[in-house]
């Protein structure tokens, strides 16, 4: 496996032989995290200086928040709006880029991590220009119109760098592992020839359940409120939510797969990565702080769908990931098997 | 649960997927309700023609074990499980008679079939 030389940005790992080279994974994960902590920190400075560049067109104070029924309530000056505009968008992009920076083991953690930051900094950019764009040329900011449209549009347009940061993050390279099998992990009984394959779903009520919650209020605030620009931000939601709600997961001669019932987000680990499978007990709120894709401690990857018995698999280059399903020891023990086939098979 | 297949062996693979989906029924493995894999999915996860898959499932709807419903594949009926302790008395009484006398696991199950065409 060669990798594409990128001299500008890295310290190229031989020109200090004395300092052992990172693992690969922690390559990866320090230029995602740079690449995607500064594009989104430009986009915020970019917003704060067109803001800036607006003082003499907008009215002292402005207006930085906006009631339920569309007027302005509450009012703060330019450099106040910006200030907090920046500091609270810059410090969400350093605490994401960190966690990319530290526990981007996997290339999901990265892409998740990558394009939330963009999509983060997009949102609070758009937002701040948006609302003051509103208020240029006006005297008094109280006579500021809804912001309802700069809100879908705040919410909404990131969401296309968001994906092109996703598809921009480095996939993991191969890394086949180099040691058996754990000798305790549970096994299968194949013979030789036997082919197998297990099949499981990772469904439960807890996602779906609040996905409609969700929903009905953000409905019911939408109606109340005619703020009708909130629907749009329900279906979004309910999207979001529902495509990471069931997922079918798959052990089979080539290694574990797991796939939204949309068909994305997914991820596979060959059976050659597999160092072992195990049975765990899941916690989503403690293990994974909620439902879905998650990041748990330690870079753990979790889909989680609900409480209780889980598929562990601890992959090579130190990534762990969970997912939620029935019958896992039937699961674990397959993956053991056909992990230990495809050392046999090189 | 898992299926496997024995691609050497001279049963058809349908009839090894349909046996062993069968005999999960019978243990509650697989209860009433439950759906079976995808046919296209565990098609895919055992390399085999879709088409095996689905004969499989057919072969277990014309025995009412499962209801083929479009768009929701392969489900459970609701039967309830067999009371198999008597069966697996009789099994191992059986073993140990083929095993007395000499007879092979093949010998032993053409006996048992040609028992049931009777």
């Amino acid at each position: 496996m060669t990798t594409t030389p990128r001299p500008d940005r890295f310290p190229a790992p031989n020109l200090r032989p004395e300092t052992p080279a990172p693992e690969g994974w922690r390559r990866h994960a320090r230029a995602t995290a740079l690449w995607s902590g500064g594009i989104a920190l430009a986009l915020l400075v970019a917003a704060a200086l067109v803001a800036a560049s607006w003082a003499d067109e907008l009215p002292d104070p402005v207006a930085t928040h906006w009631s339920g029924s569309g007027g302005p309530d509450g009012f703060s000056s330019l450099g106040g709006a910006i200030a907090v505009g920046l500091g609270v968008g810059a410090l969400c992009v350093v605490v994401f880029s960190a966690i990319t920076w530290f526990w981007g083991r996997a290339a999901s953690t990265r892409r998740i991590m990558a394009s939330t930051t963009i999509w983060l900094a997009g949102l609070v950019s758009l937002a701040l220009v948006g609302m003051l764009d509103q208020q240029r040329g006006l005297a008094d900011a109280h006579e500021a119109g809804s912001v309802g449209g700069v809100v879908l549009l705040a919410v909404l347009l990131p969401l296309l760098p968001a994906a092109a940061a996703a598809l921009l993050v480095h996939p993991d390279p191969p890394l086949p592992a180099t040691t058996a099998v754990a000798a305790d992990a549970r096994r299968t009984a194949l013979r030789p020839d036997e082919r197998a394959a297990w099949v499981g779903r990772a469904t439960g009520r807890a996602l779906p359940a609040v996905v409609l919650g969700s929903t009905i209020v953000v409905v019911a605030v939408a109606v109340a409120s005619q703020l009708w620009f909130l629907l749009a931000v329900a279906v979004l939601l309910l999207v979001l939510l529902l495509s990471m709600g069931a997922f079918h997961v798959r052990v089979s001669a080539s290694g574990l797969t797991v796939r939204s019932v949309f068909g994305w987000p997914r991820t596979t680990v060959p059976a050659d990565e597999v160092e072992r499978a195990d049975v765990v007990q899941v916690s989503p709120t403690r293990d994974f702080g909620g439902y879905g894709w998650r990041l748990g401690r330690e870079g753990r990857t979790g889909i989680v769908v609900r409480a209780g018995e889980a598929l562990e698999v601890t992959r090579t280059g130190g990534r762990r990931l969970v997912v939620t399903v029935d019958d896992a020891a039937d699961a674990a023990a397959l993956l053991n098997t056909m992990a230990e086939r495809a050392r046999a098979a090189r | 649960m898992i299926f496997r297949l024995d691609v050497t062996s001279g049963e058809p693979l349908f009839a090894q997927l349909a046996a062993q989906a069968r005999l999960a029924m019978l243990r509650g493995e697989l209860r009433p309700g439950e759906r079976l894999p995808a046919a296209r999915e565990l098609a895919e996860a055992l390399d085999v023609n879709m088409h095996t898959v689905l004969h499989a499932y057919q072969e277990l709807r014309d025995e009412g074990l499962v209801e083929l419903r479009r768009g929701r594949g392969a489900v459970v009926a609701g039967r309830p499980p067999a009371e198999l302790d008597a069966v697996q008395d009789a099994v191992a009484a059986l073993v140990r008679a083929a095993r007395s006398a000499h007879l092979s696991a093949t010998t032993t199950t053409t006996l048992v079939q040609e028992a049931f065409q009777r």
